[in-house]
């Protein structure tokens, strides 16, 4: 039996409910196959109050095993560094959360505040938030750069805005078997197997795109990369191969931009969301690895190449051929 | 003598809350509600471009971003002056829909219902079926309920892209569509929530349990035969042996923003504000005060198009994050309950006259909320054309103010901002839960779910199973109250 213990910082509890949206396994049936014991969950567990600070307590007595600690929303440091913008049963939060990771055998960071700040870092970090063990691309957060838990790995982080539940329950899975090693994850620490693609890929304006067919408005057909402010080729997540709410959607498929919402340096270097920034004619979010030269070339020549089809479809809201 | 006790964290809820109260020969002489956590969103919001509203705002509360998504929306296309297609209006009611259906439907199984397994109802008729359907977590009806949730969530996803926080939803339209296939697959996923609400939930059909209209066909109907394997009515039966017809009485004012913008310029569920009779409301009359909050001002009590966010954390006699908003000065309780009695919901509205605001009226109001929706829902499906758009060119350029005012699953949602050089010079934001759950404001005038825990009768002040009820009955967001 593994205990986990599942905690919410700075959190919209977001990424609680995104879990609970899992399908096979359930959120539920997650914990009985993975033979995982829940010591608490703030929005599933029915203890409250001091039923909750004895639970506490027996874990950092080493009474109780902490095999998992996950963490969803930001760790609160201010104001000026006091922590007090989250007190916790009277104690500011980010300290109950320290001692927790010095007791954990493996701890994971759901969601993009608890791994690397998150939106509420937002306008400079003037609310002064940071994630587990970064703050956006730099290593440190609450934690400091050199912090691994008891098993000898950092904390995993599983970013997203919200996470998608197959990464939360597939890294539960992969930590528990002991299947995920420092060589597994990315250099924001994230597991490689979900954040090593990009939302552009399956998209399935992928042939607009290929010919440079952009949508010019919303709710069209077209590409969102050229005007609309996607950012689906820099976003490193599987979302669009992977889908979400039972295969049905993604950010692209409901017609809006991608924001790259996995990103170590969202919300704020993501800006604009709706259109996209150029030099001249060339977008400057251009896809990662690709030399920008060859891309102004060949997107010319796709232009020039462009099917009649896609051109009409691009700018139009309903399928025409 | 007085006790005092604190429940900390007060979870089971979304988000942070810690309770006191002061019990006394077995009665709460005093409440104090309090939000114990800050992020700062109004902070983060100034100097970015209006359209971020759209991206920054839904991420306050993880259970109900579209519904952020639409006070934004809304407030963006009072100042853009935007238009939207017909098609638009349904689409957006489907993702408002859908959530609040979702939530109140989590709520019931999975916040509110655990509760009712306490071993202080051993003595109740219904105590074994409770437990074995209603056990957190575990419980069958808690198992079927949350896969029935997910199954049904992906409406969302083929109406909305991704949720929590889609982007679909703008001032002019939304930027998903609809086609043959996605229209027909929503439709039957629809059909498949309405099959778990009649077979489990119920137990008859939709129609015939909307049909009842006063407290007294309720409960003819509890008595036929054939319902009786259904949640309600062991809810029903529970709410009557334990008395949650006598606990957790309101301040008896409600209010409604209106929801559901419809083409002809009309809300399917009405605005109003509800004191003895119905007023038109009027958003003028709210101010948020900071008596008791830990925010520092020049003054006590501004409307939210002046509100300034200054938290101060050290402040004398302040006990929550959270502004406590008022209606010409006075508390006002929001949520299913008094859309309910603005609607004139003839169940809701007898059942009020009968037995007054409390945990049973409020629970209830919320559980035909979540049929009358389903319900609307496949109305509101039917009226999309595919052939017809879904969106109108925008405006890039914004007046001084937009307003955005919505219904939340738990109530009233305003969105108030301040634009210059197409620019957020101010956004505040107030919440559902900030009207229930807040605190004090200068006068000493508690907030509803303060007055509503004061007089109780607590059986065992050790485990207070009564303090549950009430303010679990409020559906508390305190993720949207602090923001």
């Amino acid at each position: 039996m593994h205990n986990l213990l599942w905690l919410q910082g700075a959190s919209c509890g977001g990424d609680t409910i995104s879990f609970l949206n899992s399908e096979q396994p359930s959120a539920l049936s997650s914990f009985e196959v993975l033979n995982i014991n829940v010591l608490w969950h703030p929005f599933l567990s029915r203890e409250q109050g001091d039923d909750v600070v004895t639970i506490f307590q027996k874990i950092l007595a080493g009474e109780t095993k902490l095999d998992l600690l996950i963490l969803e929303g930001a760790i609160p440091h201010g104001p000026d560094n006091t922590g007090k913008f989250f007190m916790f049963h009277g104690r500011p939060f980010r300290e109950w959360l320290a001692e927790f990771c010095k007791q954990a055998e493996m701890v994971i960071a759901v969601g993009t505040c608890a791994a690397f700040g998150g939106v509420v870092t937002g306008h400079e970090n003037v609310n002064e938030m940071s994630g587990l063990q970064f703050l956006h691309n730099q290593k440190g957060g609450l934690l400091g750069p050199n912090f691994v838990s008891k098993k000898g790995l950092p904390v995993v982080n599983v970013p997203g805005c919200p996470s998608h539940p197959d990464w939360i329950v597939e890294t539960i899975t992969a930590v528990l078997k002991g299947w995920l090693h420092m060589e597994d994850l990315d250099d924001f620490h994230r597991p490689q197997v979900f954040f090593s693609k990009l939302a552009h890929h399956g998209c399935p304006r992928n042939e607009y795109y290929e010919f440079k067919a952009s949508a010019v408005r919303y709710s069209q057909q077209g590409c969102l990369f050229e005007f609309l402010g996607c950012k689906g080729t820099l976003c490193e997540s599987d979302c669009n191969e992977r889908l979400w709410l039972g295969r049905t959607g993604s950010c692209t498929r409901g017609g809006f931009p991608c924001i790259a919402c996995t990103s170590p340096l969202f919300p704020d270097k993501q800006r604009p969301y709706f259109s996209t920034r150029k030099i001249g004619d060339v977008p400057v979010t251009l896809p990662l690895d690709v030399p920008k030269a060859w891309f102004v070339g060949i997107s010319g020549m796709s232009k020039l190449a462009c099917p009649e089809r896609l051109k009409k479809n691009a700018v139009s809201s309903k399928w025409i051929t | 003598m007085a006790t005092l006790i604190a429940i900390d964290p007060f979870n089971r809820i979304e988000g942070d809350l810690r309770v006191e109260i002061e019990v006394e020969d077995n009665t709460v002489t005093f409440a104090k509600s309090s939000g114990i956590m800050f992020r700062g969103f109004e902070r983060i919001m100034s100097g970015r471009s209006p359209m971020d509203a759209l991206v920054i705002t839904p991420r306050i509360c993880g259970i109900c971003s579209g519904s952020h998504g639409v006070a934004a929306s809304k407030a963006l296309a009072l100042a853009q002056s935007a238009e939207m297609p017909e098609n638009a209006y349904y689409m957006k009611n489907l993702i408002l829909g859908i959530e609040v259906v979702m939530s109140h439907l989590s709520h019931f199984y999975l916040l509110f219902a655990p509760d009712l397994t306490s071993p202080r109802y051993k003595g109740l008729s219904v105590y074994e079926k409770v437990n074995h359907r209603f056990t957190a977590m575990k419980g069958s009806s808690v198992v079927m309920a949350l896969n029935a949730r997910q199954s049904a969530l992906e409406i969302m996803g083929l109406v909305g892209g991704k949720w929590p926080n889609s982007l679909a939803i703008h001032p002019t339209g939304t930027t998903s569509t609809m086609n043959l296939s996605t229209l027909t697959r929503t439709i039957g996923i629809l059909k498949e929530f309405q099959d778990f609400l009649e077979k489990r939930f119920l137990n008859c059909s939709l129609g015939e349990w909307l049909d009842i209209d006063s407290f007294d066909k309720l409960l003819k109907w509890q008595e036929k035969s054939g319902h009786n394997g259904s949640d309600i009515v062991l809810f029903l039966t529970m709410c009557l042996e334990a008395g949650f017809d006598r606990i957790g009485k309101g301040p008896n004012r409600y209010m409604s923003y209106g929801a559901y913008d419809l083409p002809d310029g009309s809300t399917w569920l009405p605005s109003g504000f509800f004191e003895n009779r119905l007023h038109p409301l009027d958003q003028t009359l709210i101010k948020e005060h900071i008596g008791a909050s830990y925010f520092r001002d020049a003054v006590e009590a501004r409307h939210p198009l002046e509100g300034v966010t200054a938290p101060l954390v050290d402040k004398s006699g302040a006990y929550s994050w959270a502004k406590a908003p008022r209606y010409e000065g006075k508390t006002v309780e929001v949520g299913p309950l008094a859309r309910m009695i603005i609607a004139d919901d003839p169940l809701l509205t007898d059942m009020m006259q009968q037995m007054d605001s409390s945990v049973m009226t409020r629970m209830f109001a919320r559980l035909r909320e979540m049929c009358r929706l389903t319900k609307e829902m496949s109305l509101w499906l039917e009226k999309i054309n595919p052939a017809e758009p879904f969106y109108a060119s925008p405006s890039s350029r914004f007046s001084a103010t937009g307003i955005g005012l919505t219904e939340a699953a738990r109530g009233s949602l305003g969105h108030w901002m301040k634009i210059s050089s197409n620019l957020i010079e101010n956004y505040q934001v107030v919440t559902p839960s900030a009207w229930n759950m807040s605190p004090r404001d200068e006068s000493g005038q508690p907030g509803p779910v303060e007055q509503a825990l004061t007089g109780v009768h607590v059986a065992d002040p050790k485990d207070p199973v009564e303090v549950n009820h009430i303010i679990r009955s409020f559906d508390p967001c305190m993720s949207c109250t602090v923001h």
